[in-house]
């Protein structure tokens, strides 16, 4: 239909349904973009026009949060317990995918319903146990007991979405590796992996996601400011910065911006990888 | 195909393990400590049966609790979903930008909790947030409140919080509409049916699968959401906006009762097994014949 068919009631609704549009990305980016534009006020701007535009952009809000609290470090623990743990949910999960994919063994497939139970799983239920477990480990207040949670929350997705990849890459590649001479390892490090780089790259950057933004589980696990992350820094900022609200915008801004690099870059993974975990199946 | 069998289960170790040490270890501690009197670590556990679970029902900050976590899981499910299977539907016949609206409708999904907690902590703040400078600018003086910590406001407020970003619930939705043959939606037209008609009975009973999904995981999300309450209002005022993740936080920290807060525990566990049977059961989620 083109434009010039338009009834005039086509045409109102037309009007009616980008208005809404642009409302919902309003509602969506606004209060971002507020925290950012406050970020660069100073506090006598902030009180006097909650949403009046800096007069002229200050960076004492950065200088601010960079000086009152450690919040480099936390930036620094969160960088490593996230690396650490993407990297090792995608390789464990991708070696268990693909015996799953491709191996088989007696049990397999309720070995694969259980794991898959994970997914149903409500993690906050299990606070205390999981405490209790990570305590037992001698873990408690580490990195290394948040990276083992952080590995194991994102199990079911990455088992999910690495298993789906490995089942569409033909069994021609492997059997042309094996006919080689290459052992099972070897065909797995170096020809399957680089084959399902799609699979792995998603699998990755919701795991990412993920453990940037934990928080429940960095306040369970952590007591001091040795494995404090940046999402659980920020909850002591009201009281740490006792009302230096530039300082507060700066580090809620400092812990929002890589998660949105990381979704802009791999923005077409995050939303065919959310769609294979949940619309296949 | 050769494989040296030997090679599987070391493959499957790691994975296995780490389900085992998150997962089912804690399920099974869950459940068992729950019929245990078992409080600060280093003072024992006494077997007391179900009488933790007595004390659950006679528990008048269980009951506000459970209301309103059942009530947000409701609201999350329908309100929600609605929103952003509405959005999805207006996106999918890809007028100009919609890409554009679907990435900036899905940032806050991807930013942390945290974050968003203490934006929205700001935007309801009573001397600068959002809502009342706008409410001043524009005369409306009186009408200004201490959103979040006022017992009349503080519930649809937090709400507020959540209910609105359905980022997902669009992202999902749009990628299954957009899937749909184009050939079903021409023959729509070709026997006369207006767009709505088409949306509301061709395109709709095909994302029926998908939707039910997003409602799974909102419910889900609903049941396990702690972040954003405990950084806006704590549970306050006084229990108003309180849930059963935060009442379990509350009783395993605050009054280090480990068995209750586990009980409390199971507790969720069993209602997310309910709420997804359900869903699943309403909605036939799991029907093959389409």
């Amino acid at each position: 239909m083109s434009h010039m068919q338009m009834t005039t009631k086509e045409r109102v609704l037309c009007v009616l349904k980008y208005l809404f549009l642009a409302l919902c990305v309003f509602v969506a980016l606004f209060p971002i973009i507020w925290v950012i534009m406050s970020s660069f006020k100073t506090n006598a701007e902030i009180l006097s026009n909650g949403v009046a535009l800096p007069k002229t952009p200050s960076l004492t809000g950065y200088r601010n949060a960079l000086t009152i609290s450690p919040i480099l470090n936390y930036f620094g623990h969160s960088i490593i317990i996230t690396t650490v743990s993407t990297v090792l949910n995608v390789l464990f999960l991708a070696m268990a995918a693909y015996v799953f994919a491709r191996c088989r063994f007696r049990g397999r497939d309720v070995l694969y319903f259980i794991l898959s139970l994970a997914m149903v799983i409500p993690m906050t239920a299990l606070l205390h146990p999981v405490y209790s477990v990570i305590q037992a480990l001698g873990l408690y207040d580490t990195k290394t007991g948040l990276i083992l949670v952080y590995t194991a929350l994102n199990l079911p997705m990455s088992l999910l979405i690495l298993r789906g990849t490995f089942l569409s890459i033909p069994r021609a590649l492997e059997e042309a590796a094996y006919v080689d001479g290459a052992g099972f390892v070897r065909t797995f490090f170096q020809i399957m992996l680089p084959c399902a780089k799609g699979g792995l790259t998603s699998a990755a950057v919701l795991a990412f996601l993920q453990s940037w933004n934990e928080f429940t589980f960095a306040l369970v696990l952590t007591s001091g400011q040795d494995a404090r992350t940046l999402p659980l820094s920020l909850s002591y900022f009201t009281a740490q910065f006792s009302f230096d609200y530039p300082a507060m915008f700066a580090a809620v801004t400092i812990a929002v911006i890589p998660s949105i690099i990381v979704f802009a870059v791999f923005q077409e993974q995050v939303v065919s990888s959310l769609t294979a975990g949940s619309v296949k199946e | 195909m050769k494989i040296k069998k030997g090679w599987i289960p070391i493959f499957l170790l790691p994975a296995v393990i780490l389900f085992l040490l998150i997962y089912a270890v804690p399920l099974v501690m869950v459940f068992v400590t729950s019929l245990f009197d078992y409080r600060l670590t280093g003072q024992g556990m006494t077997f007391i049966g179900f009488d933790n679970y007595v004390r659950l029902f006679h528990d008048p900050d269980f009951a506000k609790a459970l209301f309103n976590t059942v009530i947000w899981i409701f609201i999350q499910c329908i309100a929600h979903v609605a929103l952003g299977t509405f959005i999805a539907l207006i996106l999918y016949k890809k007028p100009k930008g919609w890409k554009f609206v679907r990435t900036a409708y899905m940032i806050p999904n991807i930013i942390s909790n945290a974050a968003i907690g203490m934006i929205f902590l700001n935007i309801f703040n009573p001397q600068f947030g959002i809502i009342n400078s706008v409410l001043k600018a524009v005369g409306l003086e009186h009408l200004t409140h201490n959103w979040l910590m006022d017992s009349s406001t503080a519930f649809p407020s937090v709400t507020l919080i959540w209910v609105l970003f359905a980022g997902y619930t669009t992202t999902l939705v749009l990628a299954q509409a957009l899937s749909i043959d184009e050939s079903v939606l021409e023959a729509a037209k070709v026997d006369g049916a207006t767009p709505f008609q088409t949306d509301l009975f061709v395109v709709l009973p095909l994302l029926k699968k998908i939707i039910g999904t997003t409602m799974v995981m909102a419910a889900t999300y609903m049941l396990q959401m702690f972040d954003l309450i405990y950084i806006t209002t704590n549970g306050g005022p006084g229990k108003t906006t309180t849930n059963l993740p935060l009442l379990l936080y509350g009783v395993y920290k605050g009054e280090n009762n480990y068995g209750y807060a586990n009980t409390i525990g199971v507790f969720i566990v069993v209602i997310g097994v309910v709420a997804m049977t359900v869903i699943n059961k309403a909605l036939k989620v799991n029907d093959e014949d389409y």
